[in-house]
């Protein structure tokens, strides 16, 4: 077996639900960034999906449909159900953030454009914008990263931080490494971020806030509320 | 003329996704009134509780309204798409739910004598499909291996309880089925 025929299986597999969940991690991101497994994952579900044809058919209950309505009438669906003492739990669960994305891409074209004319001023154009989002989906503050690898947040509304209370930004840009430190400040102001040792900021990394010690979290990891995230896009 | 002018399934399902993605409710209804139905039988060979499948629909359909924009035409029907949403959805409910209540569950096993086998799912498959043709020519236990996995959702170590293999012959199995699958699909 090669090292193709392993990336068709890693394929075939995740569309068959046999992916461990690191596997189905992996799959998924190659879904995003490599077209070629894109497709393979798109062969095999078309491959199989005769077998979900063949499924009885059962009539759906009569309120399915209007739990259905309900459900999109809610501002955010599902409101997100976040431990914020594990982050791999939220970092899982995809339904937030999907629904977090679309209105995170939203803010980010509107704020991508009002950054712009203030920052043109400066003649330093971002190139990577995150909107932080709260789990209420409002913007709350805005990551800018510039060519030159500075970085900073800006908060949209301010914060109030409990006295010996901190709030810490945190980037998470690989899932096995988990989050990583990246900006401590006791109150809500532009906090200048320290990415220099970190990778190049990539799209759909990740940005947050949690409310920790005021000499940061103890453990090297979110240990508090979160109190808003989003992921980096490219400024048009 | 008629016929001509009527599409087939799928464009239907990916014309209202695209009106989905415009906000359009009246085209995720049409969505279900085509699809809820088979999409509730693909849930139940998962979950096989009713109120767990209405729960995976419902699940897809907000899902399905929401990335509607995400969809792309290009890159396949728009039937997989859905049946991709509410095929994720339902094993994230089953592997969250807890797989030993599912299947501690008193009356379970009466009603997994009722469920169609695995070999039953072949033959439902129509002559037509290469499909039935590739899963045939493999032997009756790594085919039953994928269809157990497959259509019922199971996992690896729960294949092998039920073949009675180790968990790595298990493994083995379904790759050398996928790989063989592959060459006989081509």
């Amino acid at each position: 077996m090669n090292n193709s025929d392993n990336a068709d299986l890693l394929a075939a597999e995740y569309v068959m639900g046999l992916a461990s969940e690191d596997e189905a991690v992996t799959a998924e991101r190659l879904i995003r960034q490599d077209t070629h497994f894109a497709a393979r994952v798109q062969y095999w579900r078309d491959r199989f999906s005769v077998l979900d044809d063949t499924a009885p058919p059962q009539q759906p209950g009569r309120d399915l449909w209007s739990k259905i309505e309900a459900s999109l009438a809610a501002p955010s669906g599902k409101p997100a159900r976040m431990s914020s003492t594990d982050w791999s739990v939220w970092w899982t669960s995809l339904g937030f953030w999907r629904s977090a994305g679309l209105a995170a891409a939203f803010a980010s074209l509107l704020l991508a454009i009002a950054l712009g004319s203030v920052l043109r001023v400066q003649a330093q154009k971002p190139v990577m914008i995150a909107v932080l989002l709260t789990d209420a989906n409002r913007p709350a503050a805005v990551v800018h990263v510039l060519a030159n690898g500075e970085a900073a947040l800006l908060p949209l509304n301010s914060i109030d931080v409990p006295a010996g209370r901190a709030l810490q930004v945190w980037t998470l840009w690989d899932r096995a490494r988990g989050p990583v430190s990246v900006g401590l400040s006791k109150s809500s102001q532009t906090i200048q971020l320290n990415l220099g040792n970190l990778p190049k900021t990539s799209p759909e990394q990740l940005f947050e806030i949690s409310l920790e010690p005021e000499s940061g979290s103890p453990t090297g990891r979110p240990t508090g509320p979160i109190l808003m995230k989003g992921t980096a896009s490219t400024p048009l | 003329m008629l016929m001509s002018a009527s599409p087939g399934p799928d464009a239907l399902i990916a014309e209202a996704i695209g009106r989905c993605a415009q906000g359009d409710r009246a085209a995720l209804r049409v969505i279900y009134d085509l699809e809820a139905p088979a999409m509730i039988g693909v849930a139940m060979r998962i979950l096989h509780r009713r109120e767990l499948a209405e729960e995976a629909v419902h699940d897809a359909f907000t899902r399905i309204w929401r990335h509607a924009s995400s969809f792309d035409p290009d890159r396949g029907g728009g039937r997989t798409w859905i049946y991709a949403i509410l095929r994720h959805r339902s094993l994230s409910i089953l592997r969250s739910e807890g797989r030993t209540e599912l299947l501690d569950e008193s009356g379970f096993q009466d009603r997994a004598s009722e469920e169609e086998s695995p070999e039953e799912v072949v033959t439902r498959l129509s002559d037509a499909k290469s499909l039935k043709r590739c899963l045939e020519t493999l032997q009756p236990a790594r085919r039953k291996a994928i269809l157990l996995a497959y259509v019922n959702g199971l996992t690896h170590g729960e294949i092998a309880g039920k073949l009675g293999v180790p968990l790595g012959t298990t493994k083995a199995w379904i790759r050398r089925s996928l790989l063989a699958l592959r060459e006989c699909l081509a």
